[in-house]
């Protein structure tokens, strides 16, 4: 007990702790049950102990990664967001959390990792940009390689591609599971009561990516931005649990001419990015020539080549 | 199969002649594909629809999801139990419309959790532990092919099996954390049930069905061991459940797999 258990998580963006739902659901459970967990959020997963995130060490130096483990494993630390509820909404949690797992996951996948403009604009030019520089070329297409596999073996369709008839079944469950969950909910504050529990960090962990990133293709979002009680529900947990995220995306907001600014700043930075590479590749290739000595050959066929180069000239003049 | 398309189906009574497709009951069936098919048969009982239980080798690959059961009503095959509730639905038979919105999203979180725990479970413990798929899962589901046939499509379906469950977490579990997860399902459909005669008080819904598939045909099927099955027994409420609904629904049919047998 003396020394923390760790926590490895992806680092957060768009006024969330972190981008990732697995990671997200473990901190708020962490935050609901009051463990005093030590949080690195990272964004080389290849940092963490497993190789992937989220992952909790604990001090008997043991390494978890399903967040089901993670949180078995805190309960058992006597940090238990579900003590206070009967033996019955134990029993609703568990449906609950099932129900979102068949019903919703598969279309959070698509949408964020299948569907082709929401993947290329949002998730993987997140992901390339934050991962640090080898890993950014090949880590991005592995991740979306694995999870439209697994979204295949849910299905069970082996070929499965991004199309309008899967996008139109796999969002009519999730809009089902949406609402069904927005009834449990009603106007109460958490599902069971005042004080969360380990399924409100299951939904909030699902729904706060949907309702906060910046998706291009946004379908889903339009869902459940349409329903209300879910849509406050994730805003006052942010607001109360992490509330420095939230204020950092709140600070970004209301400051809009700021973000222009960035859009100037960023202009010129990519401009430098590609001169400077332009320049390096210039190097290089002069280099390759100096060493191999195709130089003194060039200079040789300077010459040589350039007749060739004023013949077009004179031509375009004859005419 | 005649095509008559220009009829809407919502209009069309519910034929006689209903037929349900599923593996040769003696010697082919698995435990999930016959829990499956006993939840769609005890659903269809409720809704007072009779339908004719057909026995084919070849079922898995008559069915248009590749799924067991499925039924062939007038011109339209449909397969799995809860495309079969809507199905019924749209001919005037449901067994939820008494529901609120709130108890409606608890039945369908509960089947989920069915799904999701239970299916899940029987499915590992055919094809992930050596012995059962070994002893049982294999031969019998490639009874009706020869050799290599039969080698090559059990290899395969437990292949296909098992990179489902690494998809979706459980390729690490041992055979004791299943059990251990079939009990917390139980546990939570035990203290959901309580005392009452079905899930939701008097009237049994497509939830009941469910349930009754799966616990009627874990207890009453005999597996390599026989742990699986007394994870269940040990929750009497949920047994009494199963005595009830085989009681109310299949008495004349079930005379020679009575659960009473077993218990």
């Amino acid at each position: 007990m003396a020394t923390p258990d760790e926590l490895f998580c992806w680092e957060g963006d768009f006024g969330l702790p972190s981008v990732s739902t697995e990671c997200l659901l473990v901190l708020a459970y962490a935050q609901f049950a009051g463990a005093p967990l030590k949080v690195h959020k990272i964004s080389n997963p290849w940092r963490s102990p497993s190789g992937s995130l989220p992952a909790l060490r604990t001090n008997q130096n043991e390494t978890l990664t399903r967040p089901a483990d993670i949180i078995i494993h805190l309960r058992k630390q006597k940090f238990n967001a579900d003590y206070d509820l009967s033996a019955k909404e134990g029993a609703d949690s568990l449906a609950f959390i099932s129900l979102m797992e068949e019903k919703l996951v598969p279309a959070l996948i698509y949408t964020f990792w299948v569907e082709p403009k929401n993947y290329v604009e949002l998730t993987r030019s997140w992901y390339s940009e934050h991962m640090p520089f080898p890993l950014s070329l090949f880590l991005p297409g592995r991740m979306q390689r694995h999870q439209l596999d697994k979204l295949r073996l849910l299905r069970e369709d082996a070929s499965l591609e991004a199309g309008d008839e899967l996008e139109k079944e796999l969002y009519r469950d999730a809009m089902e599971c949406i609402n069904l969950l927005s009834q449990r909910l009603g106007s109460q504050k958490f599902f069971f009561g005042d004080s969360p529990s380990s399924l409100d960090a299951y939904v909030f962990g699902h729904l706060a990516p949907l309702l906060k990133s910046r998706l291009p293709n946004a379908k889903l979002q339009q869902h459940l931005k349409s329903v209300e009680n879910l849509t406050h529900f994730c805003s006052d947990i942010l607001l109360l649990y992490f509330p420095r995220d939230a204020r950092e995306n709140s600070n970004q907001k209301p400051s809009s001419a700021a973000e222009a600014g960035g859009d100037g700043d960023e202009v010129p930075y990519k401009r430098r990015k590609q001169l400077l590479s332009a320049l390096f590749a210039l190097g290089a290739m002069l280099s390759y020539a100096f060493l191999t000595g195709i130089v003194s050959i060039q200079h040789q066929q300077g010459a040589l080549l350039e007749p060739p180069h004023h013949n077009p000239e004179q031509d375009e003049e004859d005419g | 199969m005649n095509v008559c398309v220009f009829i809407p189906t919502a209009a069309e009574p519910w034929p006689e002649n209903a037929t349900l497709y599923q593996p040769l009951k003696e010697d082919q069936i698995l435990l999930s594909d016959c829990a499956s098919s006993l939840a769609v048969q005890a659903y269809l009982r409720m809704c007072g629809l009779p339908v004719q239980v057909v026995c084919r080798a070849n079922a898995e690959y008559m069915s248009p999801s590749g799924k067991i059961p499925f039924i062939h009503v007038g011109n339209q095959v449909v397969s799995e139990l809860g495309p079969i509730v809507q199905f019924t639905k749209a001919k005037g038979h449901s067994l939820s419309d008494g529901l609120d919105d709130v108890q409606r999203a608890e039945m369908k979180a509960y089947m989920e959790l069915v799904n999701n725990m239970l299916l899940t479970a029987e499915l590992f413990i055919q094809w992930c532990d050596d012995a059962t798929a070994a002893e049982i899962s294999r031969p019998r589901y490639s009874s009706p092919y020869s050799w290599p046939l039969n080698n090559i499509l059990a290899y395969q379906k437990q292949w296909e099996v098992r990179r489902k469950m690494n998809a979706i977490g459980w390729g690490g579990k041992t055979l004791e954390q299943v059990y251990e997860d079939v009990s917390q399902c139980c546990q939570a459909l035990s203290q959901r049930l309580g005392t009452q005669p079905y899930f939701f008080s008097k009237q049994p819904t497509e939830l009941d069905a469910l349930v009754f598939g799966h616990l009627f045909t874990i207890i009453t099927t005999r597996l390599t061991s026989g742990e699986l099955a007394e994870r269940i027994k040990g929750f009497s409420n949920l047994l009494s459940f199963c005595r009830r609904i085989e009681q109310t629904y299949f008495e004349d049919k079930t005379k020679n797999t009575k659960l009473s047998k077993f218990v």
